[in-house]
């Protein structure tokens, strides 16, 4: 495997002027949104079959009694542990030699159970094509040479492309100047590889706490039940099995007590 | 901001069917090989009904997907840990052990009964993971409800006990195999299934606490008191235990046992997704 490649998504930056999300839907022909009225500054809400990328504006009371701006632009965040990949009974979603997360478009057969199992609610189904769609990584620039068109269009860096050691070293360092300036919630969202999901290849510098940005405060892989869960059905087979054999067990002629 | 699947009518009669099939299936395989030679009816009566089940279920799953071809994208892989995956490959399997199972129900010679209630055997397996798999995959999914729920397979297994045998029920005393002493005793088996369910499903809200909110109260309450722990367990049960004599009572039980089956499927897929 080649050197795991990364974005991150330094929020304290973002202007929200959504460069990204436009630049995203430009490379990756992806359609027009219906504008959506959610009573905030949020339109349109999700990750949907037209939008990989998507600039997220949270207005959050401070302490004064006025609104702070909050501006993130999130994404896919390609975990290392992958509820959706993991959940694909197709292989159509597969991880590349860069560590990032890709579906397949010609192999996913549109059952659905990733859109179910994404502790994130990234993946998209496109009712047009009947299959299961996200943002790739922008997978054919990666492979030649250019770095994902979000991150090149972005004006202040808000996005950040290059290998996940040297971009983890450079966001914890950023943390650091953030808290000295006062900014004291400033925190990092999936940059610990020993943390939640084996970390995430697309992480966050937050200026707040992960849930002010809809963002789950300790994700976990589904399949962690898989074990367990059988485990028990198996002894609820046992037990209805033991209950039909006492049932039908032949007691000899002439004892019909049913 | 999670993102629900969209698995709606079509995978709800899925659920319903397939843990019928499954529990049919394990409960002939049972008679057949544990029962004596007067159970065979209920043996032939399970076996038979897995087989249009279990091909309505295929039916079902492909047609859920759109594009029918696209089912063969399944059979590219083969991963244990994804009750998806290997969810496909048994209903396929299943398939096989039921269709099998049903031409030998027919047999007239000792030898091949002796076949048949082999395979049997190792069909139960089959017919018990039928059942329980799809409470495995939604509760290794990233809902809420569903993921916190650690006996949903346990829960679908015991429906699908219950409904199948109830159905099994039903075709005997639709075909007036009734009389026999297999009736009495698959009706006794579903009491027991259906004791066993009300407990685990006493178990299953008792560890879920809080969140299974979607089902205890809000929109879908009504009909998961009344249609599944009312109409579908408490009322079926004490049907049998006033009339298990009178044969129309223990056919309506039987009918009750299945509506509650299905309701039991339709609150748990629908109460998250709507
Ligand atoms: S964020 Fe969701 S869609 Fe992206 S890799 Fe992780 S589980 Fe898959
Ligand atoms: S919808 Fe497609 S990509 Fe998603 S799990 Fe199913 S086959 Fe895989």
């Amino acid at each position: 495997m080649a050197r795991t490649l990364a974005m991150f998504t330094d929020t304290s930056l973002c202007i929200g002027c959504r460069a990204c999300q436009v630049a995203c839907k430009q490379w990756n022909e992806l359609g027009m949104e219906v504008p959506e009225w959610t009573g905030t500054y949020q339109n349109h809400e999700h990750f949907t079959d037209k939008t990989f990328r998507l600039v997220r504006f949270i207005e959050e009371p401070k302490p004064t009694g006025d609104l702070a701006w909050l501006l993130m632009s999130d994404v896919c965040k390609h975990c290392a542990q992958a509820g959706c990949l993991d959940a694909c009974p197709t292989g159509a979603i597969y991880r590349t030699e860069y560590g990032t997360v890709n579906i397949s478009q010609d192999v996913c057969n549109g059952c659905r159970y990733c859109v179910s199992s994404c502790p994130f609610g990234v993946v998209a189904f496109n009712e047009s094509t009947g299959t299961a769609t996200k943002c790739t990584f922008c997978n054919d620039r990666i492979h030649n040479g250019l770095g994902p068109a979000c991150a090149k269009a972005c004006p202040t860096e808000s996005i950040q492309f290059g290998f996940r050691d040297d971009l983890v070293a450079k966001a914890q360092k950023r943390v650091e100047t953030l808290k000295a300036m006062g900014f004291k919630d400033a925190q990092l969202y999936g940059a610990d590889a020993k943390g939640f999901l084996g970390g995430l290849n697309a992480f966050f510098l937050l200026l707040s706490r992960p849930g002010t940005y809809h963002l789950p405060e300790n994700p976990k892989l589904p399949q962690r039940n898989v074990v367990v869960d059988s485990l028990l059905s198996i002894g609820s087979a046992l037990i209805v099995g033991l209950g039909a054999l006492l049932a039908f067990r032949d007691r000899g002629k002439g004892r019909d007590d049913a | 901001m999670l993102k629900t699947p969209g698995w709606e009518m079509m995978i709800v009669w899925y659920f319903f069917l397939g843990g019928i099939a499954g529990g049919a299936y394990f409960t002939a395989a049972i008679a057949d090989n544990f029962g004596g030679a007067r159970d065979r009816q209920v043996a032939r009566a399970g076996y038979v009904l897995s087989l249009p089940l279990v091909m309505a279920c295929g039916v079902l799953l492909i047609a859920d997907l759109g594009v029918p071809t696209r089912f063969l994208n399944m059979l590219r892989v083969l991963k244990f840990w994804d009750p998806m995956s290997i969810g496909a490959w048994v209903v396929g399997a299943f398939g096989m052990f039921s269709f099998v199972s049903s031409v030998l129900s027919f047999s007239t010679s000792a030898r091949t009964d002796a076949l048949r209630r082999k395979i049997g055997l190792v069909g139960i397996f089959f017919g018990f993971f039928l059942a329980s798999y799809t409470g495995v995959l939604l509760s290794s999914s990233a809902q809420p409800f569903w993921s916190e729920a650690r006996l949903m397979g346990a829960l679908f297994l015991a429906s699908g006990a219950s409904t199948g045998m109830a159905a099994i029920s039903l075709i005997l005393f639709l075909t007036g195999a009734s009389a026999g002493e297999g009736w009495g005793k698959v009706k006794k088996a579903d009491r027991y299934s259906m004791v066993f369910e009300l407990c685990v499903l006493a178990i299953f809200l008792a560890l879920l606490g809080s969140a299974a909110t979607p089902l205890t109260s809000g929109h879908f309450a009504p009909l998961f008191w009344g249609g599944l722990v009312g109409v579908g367990l408490i009322v079926p049960l004490l049907l049998d235990l006033v009339g298990h004599r009178v044969k129309t009572l223990a056919a309506l039980s039987a009918l009750l046992v299945l509506a509650g089956g299905f309701v039991l499927r339709y609150v748990v897929l629908m109460s998250i997704q709507s």
